[in-house]
């Protein structure tokens, strides 16, 4: 089970760490897309395009149809729910840390002004 | 954006930073970050955890030392490390190991803080450099990047929605 969840996150983290497949996860969060819609604000060749396409498709963040001879594709989105969600633990660990430094910060702040200064 | 906003981002492949600013001069972040009685405050143990160690001495060859204990069963969590750099209020590094009660090691790395400070507000830096990927990313639970992050953002409204 652990180690499904991490080739499944693997694949997402993989998927994403290219600016042109976020390109098409952006352009997909504005509904169906066919290939040669995602490829040109890509300047992208159609083959290349689609090769990115696979690699969201493995992650299994991108599902295709066929209708007559057009490729649709569009986002699925629970894997990057589950991938968020997971680094969420390590942000909110450190914020929570943070703001705890915050609020020592203040009060650090107000013991000093009380103290007698020395020259 | 607030002032205070965590940054998170991957940089290498092996590491993650952490940039986050303070409204306080650097002497008083430098001295909550590194000062023992200070540090207790903020070094928030995990749930169901205590923090019974915390001792720092933040000069070169300086040791760093901190223990939990749960409430639940036994388990013992350590942390020991040595300061390898001090630039007082610049830069300091450390070095640091997590282990089990048992001595069994949990996994290394170097800790680098630099600290800038403009118009009283102080920015922190922390670099976290793991021995593998692998070690990082399952300190992070991920490569998460700040390019990533952008587009989690632009992603939030639809990932509220039931699919």
């Amino acid at each position: 089970m652990v180690l499904d969840r991490s080739v499944r996150l693997d694949r997402v983290f993989h998927a994403l760490a290219h600016p042109a497949r976020r390109a098409i996860i952006r352009q997909l969060t504005g509904g169906e897309r066919n290939l040669s819609e995602l490829a040109s604000p890509l300047r992208m060749t159609f083959p290349a395009a689609t090769k990115h396409v696979r690699v969201l498709e493995r992650a299994d963040l991108v599902r295709r149809r066929i209708a007559g001879r057009e490729h649709l594709c569009r986002l699925h989105a629970p894997p990057l729910r589950d991938a968020t969600l997971w680094t969420e633990q390590f942000r909110k660990n450190w914020e929570a840390r943070f703001e705890a430094l915050d609020s020592l910060l203040v009060e650090m702040e107000s013991e000093e002004r009380s103290r007698p200064r020395r020259r | 954006m607030p002032l205070e906003s965590l940054q998170i981002s991957t940089p290498t492949d092996t590491t993650i930073v952490l940039t986050r600013t303070f409204r306080a001069p650097r002497r008083r972040v430098w001295e909550a970050m590194f000062t023992p009685e200070r540090m207790r405050r903020w070094m928030l143990p995990p749930p169901g955890w205590t923090l019974t160690v915390c001792e720092c001495e933040a000069r070169v060859g300086g040791s760093l030392r901190l223990a939990w204990k749960s409430e639940e069963a036994d388990p013992v969590m350590t942390l020991r490390g040595k300061f390898t750099e001090v630039v007082p209020l610049e830069r300091i590094v450390h070095t640091e190991t997590m282990a089990l009660g048992s001595g069994q090691t949990i996994g290394s790395l170097v800790e680098t803080h630099e600290f800038a400070e403009t118009d009283g507000v102080t920015t922190m830096r922390i670099t976290q450099a793991y021995e593998s990927k692998e070690a990082r990313d399952a300190a992070i639970g991920s490569g998460m990047d700040q390019g990533m992050e952008a587009g989690f953002q632009q992603l939030d409204a639809l990932l509220a929605r039931p699919s």
